[in-house]
Order: C-alpha cells, then sequence, then structure tokens
C-alpha cells in the first residue's frame, strides 16, 4: 500500500470496482473533518483482499446524526478529531480555563456515548482515539489538547462497546510521522487534515480488522530454516555453528525471531517448518540445540526434504485442514519466496532482508496478518490441540474400520443452548470457519447477542471432546424458528475443520431435528450457499434426507417434513448438555 | 512529462489518458469539481516530488497550464 502513488491507487481501485449485482461491503466514514481522500484508498485496500467494499463519506462534521443515518452499514469508521471539536481549538484549548476544557471533555463524553448507542446494532465499528501529537509533538510541557486527549481516551476505554475497534492514531501519526501525515494547506482551506500518505498508513491499521471480520485471518507461519531460524547453514556449517544464541550480534538476530514466532504460538497461531535438509540434522536441532526457542511442542507440522515448496505448502495445508490462504511462509531465498508467490499466490511471503537487523522489524510490520477481531480462550488452546490430532491421525491406522475407531474415542459432544458466556466464540467461528460451512455468513459478537436475545431464534453450540482431549466449542447452528406456523429454517450451519471426520454433524443433526421437533416445528428448511471453499458440504443436506428444492450454481435449497427424518443413532458419540441461560 | 500528467488526470477523473488534450479544463471534464481539483494536485505533487505554491494551485486551471507550471518546476 505504502509503495503505490495515489494515482495508481485511484487508477486500480476504479478497476476492481464491483460488478452491480456483487454484495457490497458498505463502509462508511463519519467525520468532523474533511476526509474525503480516503474513500478511494480504504476502497481499494479492501478490494485489492477480495472484499467488495464501497465507501461512503458523511456529512461534515455531523457524526452523531450520521451514527443514525448509517448504522445499517456493515461497518462504520469514525473520525472525531480532537483539534476540531470546536473550530481552532488546537491553538484555543491554551486560551481556556479548567472548567471551559471540562466542559468540552463532557460535551464530547455525552457526543461519544451518543455515537455508540446510535451505533448499537452496527456489525463492527472503528472509532480512532484521541491525539494531540499533530500540534503538541514538539511542545515539552503538557498543553491542555494533550490533557483532552488523555481524558478522552480514558473515557473511550472505559464504555468501549464490544462491537466498536479502537485504531490508536498515534501510532498511525509515528508510522508516518507528524509532518508527513499533515497536509495543513488543506487544513486552513478546507479542514482536510491528513495527507495522502496518513490514509495509506492508516488503511493498514484498519484493514486486518476488516479482514478478520470477513473471516480472512492467517492461522499459521511457515519457516524456513537455513538462515531463517538461524544464521548458517546445518548441512555445511554443522550443528555447533549455526548462529541463534543470543550472546552473538546474528544470533540475537534470530532469537529475536524466534521468540516472535512463540509468541505467535502462545496465541493460538501455529507454526510448521519447510526446509531443504536432512530430516535428522533438523530434528537433532529442534530437540538438542542449547539456544533453540522453537521446540517440539510448538511445532505442529515439518516438511523438511528435498522437493519444492510449492508441493510442500500445498502438503502442509491439505494435512492441516486449513486453507492456503491461512498461511504465512517465511524464506530468506529470493528463489523460493519467488517461486512461492508465483505458484501459490494465497499464500503470504515473507522475505528475510538482506540488512537482517530489519528481520525481526519486518515481522512484526506484518502482525496485522495473525490480528484476530475476537480473540478467546480457545485460540490459546488450539494450538494444543491441532498437536493432538496428529496423535489421533497416527492411531487412526490401528483399526480395522472408521466407524472401530471413531467408537474407541469415546466421543463426547456438550451442548450450549443460547449461551451468552460464549458468545466471543461464536461470533470467531462465524467469522473464521470457511470449509465445513453451509452458508458463511459472517457475524460479530453484536449480531450473535441479538440472536440469543431473539426468542425466534435458537444458537446451538457444542464442544467436543474424545479420550485424547477436548477440542473445545467447535461447531455451531443458528436456526430461525415460527413456532405458528411450525416452520425452521437453519440460517447457520458450521463445523470447525478440527472435528471433521468424525460423524459428528450427523449426532449433532439429529439433536436438532429433535429439538426443533419439540419447539412445534413440522418443517425445517435449509440453504447450501456455494464458495471457493465449501465444497465439501454441497451435498451435506442430502444426506440429511433434506429434499432438495431449488438449485442453480450458487445456492441450493432444500426442505424437510420432520417426519421423513431418517434419524442416524450413532451411538459411539454422547451428546450432553452444557449450562444453558 | 505529458505522459505522466495524462496519466494522472485520467486516474483522478476517471477517463481515458489519451482523451486529454489542451483544451481539458472543469468546462470540458464534468467531474472536475473542487474535490477532484484537490485530488489531482495532491496527485501531481506525489508524482513530480514537489509541492505547488498556493498561486500556482488556483492557476492549475486547464491541461496546458499544468504543463506549463509544472515544466517550469522541474
Amino acid at each position: 500500500m505504502m509503495e503505490l502513488k495515489y494515482s495508481e491507487i485511484l487508477k486500480l481501485n476504479k478497476e476492481l470496482m464491483p460488478a452491480p449485482d456483487s454484495a457490497i461491503y458498505n463502509v462508511s466514514i463519519l467525520s468532523n473533518i474533511t476526509v474525503s481522500a480516503a474513500k478511494d484508498i480504504i476502497e481499494y485496500s479492501l478490494r485489492a483482499e477480495g472484499i467488495n467494499a464501497c465507501v461512503s463519506v458523511g456529512d461534515y462534521d455531523n457524526i452523531v446524526q450520521d451514527s443514525e443515518k448509517y448504522n445499517g452499514s456493515n461497518l462504520v469508521i469514525v473520525f472525531f478529531e480532537l483539534a476540531n471539536i470546536t473550530d481552532g481549538l488546537h491553538y484555543r484549548a491554551d486560551l481556556m480555563d479548567s472548567e471551559a476544557i471540562t466542559g468540552i471533555l463532557e460535551k464530547t463524553k455525552s457526543e461519544i456515548a451518543l455515537i455508540f448507542r446510535n451505533l448499537k446494532k452496527t456489525s463492527l465499528v472503528v472509532f480512532n482515539t484521541f491525539s494531540a501529537m499533530h500540534f503538541c509533538s514538539s511542545s515539552i510541557v503538557n498543553c491542555n489538547l494533550s490533557a483532552l486527549a488523555s481524558g478522552l481516551n480514558a473515557y473511550l476505554s472505559s464504555v468501549l462497546p464490544v462491537n466498536v475497534k479502537l485504531i490508536d492514531l498515534d501510532k498511525v501519526l509515528c508510522r508516518v510521522g507528524v509532518r508527513n501525515a499533515l497536509d495543513l494547506r488543506y487544513y486552513y482551506l478546507s479542514k482536510a487534515l491528513y495527507s495522502i500518505e496518513f490514509y495509506k498508513a492508516y488503511a493498514d491499521f484498519v484493514r486486518p480488522i476488516i479482514l478478520s471480520a470477513n473471516g480472512k485471518t492467517r492461522k499459521c507461519i511457515i519457516f524456513d530454516c537455513d538462515n531463517t531460524l538461524w544464521k548458517g547453514i546445518l548441512g555445511e556449517d554443522g550443528f555447533d555453528n549455526i548462529e541463534l544464541s543470543p550472546g552473538t550480534a546474528y544470533g540475537s538476530i534470530f532469537a529475536e525471531v524466534q521468540g516472535i514466532a512463540l509468541a505467535l504460538n502462545k496465541r493460538g497461531i501455529l507454526i510448521g517448518i519447510c526446509s531443504k535438509n536432512n530430516p535428522g540434522d533438523v530434528d537433532a536441532v529442534i530437540k538438542n540445540h542449547p539456544d533453540m526457542q522453537l521446540r517440539d511442542e510448538h511445532i505442529t507440522i515439518r516438511k523438511i526434504n528435498w522437493s519444492d515448496k510449492v508441493t510442500n505448502l500445498r502438503e502442509i495445508a491439505a494435512e492441516l485442514n486449513i486453507g492456503l490462504d491461512s498461511l504465512v511462509f517465511v524464506d530468506d531465498s529470493s528463489f523460493e519466496a519467488n517461486l512461492v508467490r508465483e505458484h501459490l499466490p494465497e499464500v503470504a511471503v515473507l522475505q528475510v532482508p538482506g540488512r537482517l537487523q530489519d528481520y525481526p522489524g519486518i515481522l512484526r510490520d506484518n502482525m496485522g496478518l495473525f490480528y484476530n477481531l475476537s480473540s478467546s480462550v480457545e485460540d490459546k488452546l488450539k494450538a494444543n490441540m491441532y498437536n493432538i490430532n496428529v496423535k489421533r491421525e497416527n492411531a487412526k491406522s490401528d483399526f480395522l474400520t472408521i466407524e472401530d475407531y471413531l467408537a474407541s474415542l469415546k466421543l463426547k459432544l456438550t451442548l450450549y443452548e443460547d449461551d451468552s458466556s460464549i458468545i466471543p466464540r461464536i461470533s470467531q467461528m462465524s467469522q473464521k470457519t470457511n470449509q465445513f460451512n453451509l452458508t458463511t455468513i459472517r457475524y460479530t459478537e453484536n449480531d450473535i447477542n441479538a440472536f440469543i436475545a431473539d426468542g425466534n431464534s435458537k444458537v446451538y453450540a457444542y464442544s467436543v471432546s474424545d479420550k485424547f482431549g477436548d477440542s473445545g466449542i467447535t461447531g455451531l447452528c443458528i436456526i430461525n424458528i415460527n413456532r405458528e406456523s411450525g416452520t425452521a429454517d437453519i440460517n447457520t450451519f458450521l463445523m470447525s475443520c478440527r472435528i471433521i471426520g468424525r460423524n459428528i454433524e450427523y449426532a449433532f443433526m439429529d439433536y436438532l431435528i429433535n429439538a426443533v421437533r419439540n419447539l412445534g416445528g413440522r418443517t425445517v428448511t435449509a440453504k447450501y450457499i456455494k464458495t471457493p471453499k465449501n465444497d465439501q458440504v454441497g451435498n451435506f443436506y442430502d444426506r440429511c434426507s433434506f429434499a432438495l428444492t431449488d438449485s442453480n450454481e450458487k445456492n441450493k435449497t432444500y426442505v424437510l417434513a420432520i417426519d421423513d427424518y431418517k434419524p442416524h443413532n450413532l451411538t459411539y458419540i454422547e451428546i450432553v448438555n452444557g449450562r444453558t441461560n | 512529462m505529458e505522459e505522466r500528467i495524462k496519466k494522472v488526470l485520467s486516474a483522478v477523473f476517471e477517463i481515458p489518458a489519451d482523451s486529454v488534450n489542451d483544451q481539458s479544463s472543469p468546462d470540458t471534464i464534468q467531474q472536475w469539481d473542487s474535490i477532484k481539483h484537490m485530488q489531482m494536485v495532491i496527485a501531481l505533487e506525489e508524482e513530480f516530488g514537489f509541492q505547488f505554491t498556493d498561486e500556482e494551485i488556483i492557476e492549475l486551471l486547464n491541461y496546458s497550464l499544468i504543463r506549463e507550471i509544472i515544466s517550469s518546476k522541474i
């Protein structure tokens, strides 16, 4: 983004204009300054990632009124600029007594409260923190503007609703430098404060949040070994001569890189290794090298062989059951990096820079790739669960039939019905599940809350455990029920890929149909919406005795008369009720 | 230089580059309003790596004037 010129962005953005009949992701920008230059930059930064964004800019200095007018947008971005809360506040603040400052603080707080209330139903809101950096960054004493910024930021974090994400404006200003971030000619002319450079950097801060809300988050980072996890070539320099100890200059760079990888792993990001080496040599370093931080328990998958990286990365995605667009690949070789860029454009490729001192910074600058809108306890456990999964795969081969194997697992589903304590995880599943997902509709925490509150909707989630461990909350169904007409409609049916292949979906469907029957339902309608990733469930409803009512390239619709349902009656899956609210 | 100016005008006003001629101005290009004018100034400044003075910004009234002012600055 930073490397593109504004005129290039304008041109590329026009080329990516969504087709008239495509689904649009509506973004509104509300502001008390002129922000028209943000439109094309934010649109392009999202369209380039496959999101059909259309940005509309609200009226100048009309945030409160516009927050009511635009609350139906998929995303609302709010630029509430401190300097222009009242005309000329950036210099007038220091002429005011403390009473007048308190007056402005209180007025602004109540406006923020009103804005949040008006945007309560909006799926996602991005709000910038208040900053005095624009006009006070060179001042040694604290000015009134800084005091106002701290007061307002403290208020923001104390009242922040779940659907609002803050962008730290100081960080954006820091990225481009205050001087480069402002174009004061247009501020005095037309209250347009920010430069094009600022908006390009700003788009980089906002994009990960939006990608996450649209289920586009990276889940796994794959490292090459030589000159990527350590300095040197293991096969030539040998075990004792590769550098990764914080005691040497190069070593401390690679120690930091491994530390960054470990921190990602702690947040639930999977770590893989893909290297052209002798497997035994690399295994020995992972197991025994005193300075190695990434050990067996952190590394979910490894491909140490002499085949090409494209084949290896394809296999990694297949074995982990995640999409190629969930992978980040790090390598020092331009050859390998470009090969992967060319053949697997879905994979995000980071190349170790020639100036090694910049290497940790490049990883840090790209942490947005892993940004996760709702971080939950599940994630922290997840990396560990994948490791248990590998154990399960190994256990599989000892059994004659898959049914025997499944029966030996002692599978147990724990069901949660309309349980508001797991809203973050439910929303996260809707955002991140791509493969076993019949409709792929993304929901924010606010949306899920609304389903739970609605008496005509039921939200069923479940966790799965077996003798190897607990996979956590990994399945979801949202059903709308009309008790008067006796009809129900399955709005969402999804399952994490971690638990695919255990027939859990059929046991769950048995349970659901029974639940709908008990609520007075006689027919159930359902829909399969095709995406590039959910082919595997294209015939799921056919396998659950639903009758196809309509089918085209994009959708299939189904109906089921409850009396016609043929239960699967899987005796080896136990279903119990979790806590219910 | 002319190519680069035309490329910028084409991107800002969403018109083909080869349709830009000496007469191109707010009178012949419907989209050329005050906001687009500002976008054009920013995009030209970024393209050529300098800033226009306030007087110059006001004088950038048509393609031939733009070309003249820019060539006097590079």
